[in-house]
């Protein structure tokens, strides 16, 4: 009898001290088919420090926040992930060490010189604003330390320096993409267009829709400009109305957009309105409600982005920190994974190296899609059309 | 000179001042002292960002059009931003305290919104002059101006702020500088002691603003992009803290400010995004028991003597507080 219970006690014990293995065992089974990183092409590295430390240069605090702090945790988040899965070798750990820029270029010259001369970190991500990585950026680039903008669409951002890398799909690649695909199948031929002219985003984001539009025949019927801030856009739309033109082109951040939305549908407007990544929003298509239908969005990531590495990151993001992940999370979290991958190759913490590795990755597999970068350091991959159907993005062409 | 530079550098370090940091520090200690001079006129002017924006812009367009190097470049920025404050400072200097600083304010939206649309404007004149679509691009609007190669060197800022701080020395004791004092502290009684208020409003402000310029041409010449957003009224905001810290009753005190101000949130890396925060507290507690600023004696010692109880030696109506609570 008591011998009996010491055998099944022992039993217990034993089943339960190997469930995890069971489990883990069933976990690696599960995702198999995707994997994030380069576990094949680049043996695991050897001769990494226990420590490998990366510097990031995020708005955390003042009114880029919104962005910066779920950009700081998606870096936090690949970085358990690339630790906890070995990715970089047994017993080293990649750490970030994160700086605060405030959306202010002269803090982000002194969190970048901090982080490269002081903190001797082997490549940077960020800072968050275009504007930033223009002052900071050289920094980086001077003492020969890869930087890469997580969050970055303004025009020449890697014309910089060959060490100035960019993960982040410029206006100028997603544009041209929309505009392209919406005219073939919309059929577009005459538009008017609407931007705001104050603003660094929405400005580029017009030079490259009218560049895309005459690279497509598209005749401009009428250009109005607003300043952000402004409510009313009544005289404008009614005078690009006015044209008939086959759809509105409008270059806004989301909350001149809204408006912009309402108004046009208010006026009786009915076509597509084709719109930047400043339109790539929920809360866009939740504050305009029924206006919504027919917007046209390009965009380098969606949350309803079905590829299977999209829906795990936005998952585990989710169970994370109990938010859902907006595209410069994403692109954040590609980030860090993207300086594994290149520090992984490179089996090194020398520079240089890092910077050689990086700029050769081809094909990798994140949760953007299959990712790149170009001779000229800007990534490639293919972006999102999506067009507005009640309140939710739908991919164009393959809507109801 | 360059080895006294690093050695300092190198001393600060351990409290997270780079060369950079060092660098932006003295740009606004500068502007400090262009708000000071202001200042200690009674002058509430808060055009400082405004002409800074002007020396930028006029700076990095005469280094990069017109391949002047940043010695031309600074020349060029401060006779602009004084050219201009000419005609700005005849008619708003009229007016008083609070209405100055609208006004002000106002010509620093101005400047910005000018900077925005420039491009535009000349553009749309071209294309009316030349019958067809001119896209005319000098200083770009929003997206800045990017690119400009770091020129200004930490010695150019410690040699100017040195010139300067002589040229201060010398002011306090000038006719002109004994003018300001009567000015601010009476205005009526200086006039009707023969000094020429509008005269000596006038040229305090065109010396601001020369200093305001100088401090952008430098700034422009170190964050290597100029966008009109930086010259906003946070930037205005930013300048007159300077003041508030360091205390305006001797030049001294704004360039503490603006040295301090620029430190601070640098040295207080650590706190990651609460370091506003404590950037905030400081200044607060400085306008609460020290509202003479940092640099000012009488403010000290009546903070000392808050702490060791002593009563306040000349019993004035203004402390009638104190005197109730030893009842």
């Amino acid at each position: 009898m008591k011998r009996s219970r010491i055998v099944l006690y022992l039993l217990i014990i034993t089943s339960v001290a190997l469930l995890p293995f069971v489990a883990m065992a069933q976990d690696e089974v599960a995702t198999e088919d995707v994997q994030i990183g380069f576990w094949d092409e680049c043996p695991a590295p050897e001769n990494l420090p226990e420590t490998v430390s990366i510097g990031a240069i995020f708005g955390l605090s003042g009114p880029i926040s919104v962005y910066g702090g779920s950009q700081s945790q998606a870096v936090e988040l690949a970085l358990t992930e690339i630790n906890e899965s070995g990715y970089l070798g047994e017993g080293v750990t990649l750490v970030a060490i994160t700086e605060d820029s405030a959306g202010d270029g002269e803090q982000a010259i002194a969190a970048m010189t901090k982080l490269v001369e002081e903190d001797q970190v082997v490549a940077v991500l960020g800072p968050t604003l275009s504007t930033e990585a223009f002052s900071a950026d050289p920094v980086a680039q001077e003492n020969g330390t890869s930087v890469m903008g997580v969050s970055n669409t303004a025009i020449g951002i890697t014309d910089m320096g060959d060490y100035v890398f960019r993960d982040s799909l410029p206006e100028s690649s997603v544009i041209p993409g929309t505009i392209a695909q919406a005219t073939t199948i919309l059929g577009l031929e005459r538009v008017g267009v609407l931007y705001g002219n104050d603003d660094d985003f929405t400005l580029s984001g017009y030079d490259v829709f009218v560049q895309a539009l005459e690279d497509n025949n598209i005749e401009i019927i009428g250009e109005e400009t607003f300043a952000r801030g402004d409510v009313d856009f009544n005289p404008q739309l009614t005078s690009l109305i006015a044209g008939e033109p086959d759809a509105l082109v409008v270059s806004a951040l989301a909350a001149e957009a809204v408006q912009i939305i309402t108004q046009a549908r208010a006026l009786g407007y009915e076509g597509p309105i084709i719109g930047g990544n400043g339109l790539n929003s929920p809360a866009v298509l939740e504050q305009s409600g029924e206006a919504s239908n027919g917007v046209i969005v390009g965009a380098a990531w969606n949350i309803a982005n079905p590829a299977p590495l999209s829906v795990e990151f936005a998952m585990n993001f989710e169970e994370a920190y109990e938010a859902a992940p907006d595209q410069f999370a994403a692109q954040a979290y590609t980030g860090a994974w993207l300086y594994a991958t290149a520090i992984r190759c490179a089996d090194s913490v020398d520079r240089t190296e890092i910077r050689d590795a990086l700029a050769a990755i081809q094909d990798f597999p994140s949760p953007l899609g299959l990712f790149s970068f170009a001779e000229d350091r800007n990534p490639i991959h293919d972006p999102v059309v999506q067009i507005a159907q009640d309140g939710k993005f739908a991919v164009l062409g393959a809507e109801e | 000179m360059d080895a006294l530079i690093n050695g300092l550098i190198e001393i600060l370090k351990p409290i997270g001042i780079t060369e950079p940091v060092f660098q932006f520090m003295l740009v606004n200690a500068i502007l400090g002292v262009s708000i000071y001079l202001t200042l200690y006129c009674g002058l509430f002017s808060l055009a400082n960002a405004g002409f800074m924006a002007i020396g930028a812009y006029v700076g990095v367009i005469l280094t990069q059009s017109f391949d002047l190097p940043l010695f031309g470049a600074l020349l060029g920025g401060m006779i602009a931003a004084g050219l201009i404050a000419i005609p700005i400072g005849i008619p708003t200097l009229r007016l008083r305290d609070i209405y100055l600083a609208i006004a002000t304010i106002g010509f620093g939206e101005i400047v910005r919104i000018m900077i925005l649309n420039f491009d535009d404007f000349v553009g749309s004149i071209l294309t009316l002059v030349q019958g067809e679509r001119v896209r005319f691009t000098l200083i770009e609007g929003a997206r800045g101006i990017k690119g400009i190669p770091k020129l200004t060197e930490s010695w150019h800022l410690i040699l100017f702020l040195l010139i300067l701080m002589f040229f201060l020395t010398r002011l306090h004791h000038s006719r002109l500088g004994r003018a300001m004092t009567a000015i601010r502290q009476d205005e009526i009684a200086a006039a009707s002691m023969g000094i020429n208020v509008v005269y000596v409003k006038n040229v305090v402000f065109i010396m601001s603003a020369i200093l305001a310029g100088a401090a952008g041409v430098f700034s422009g010449h170190l964050t290597r992009i100029v966008t009109p957003q930086a010259f906003g009224f946070d930037k205005t905001v930013d300048i007159l803290a300077f003041a508030v810290l360091g205390g305006t009753s001797t030049w001294f005190g704004p360039i503490v400010g603006g040295l301090v101000l620029t430190a601070l949130p640098e040295s207080l890396r650590f706190l990651k995004e609460y370091r506003g925060v404590f950037t905030g507290l400081v200044l607060l507690v400085v306008i609460v028991y020290l509202p003479g600023g940092l640099i000012n004696t009488t403010s000290w010692s009546k903070f000392i003597r808050r702490f060791t109880n002593r009563p306040e030696s000349p019993p004035d109506e203004n402390s009638g507080h104190s005197t109730t609570r030893a009842n």
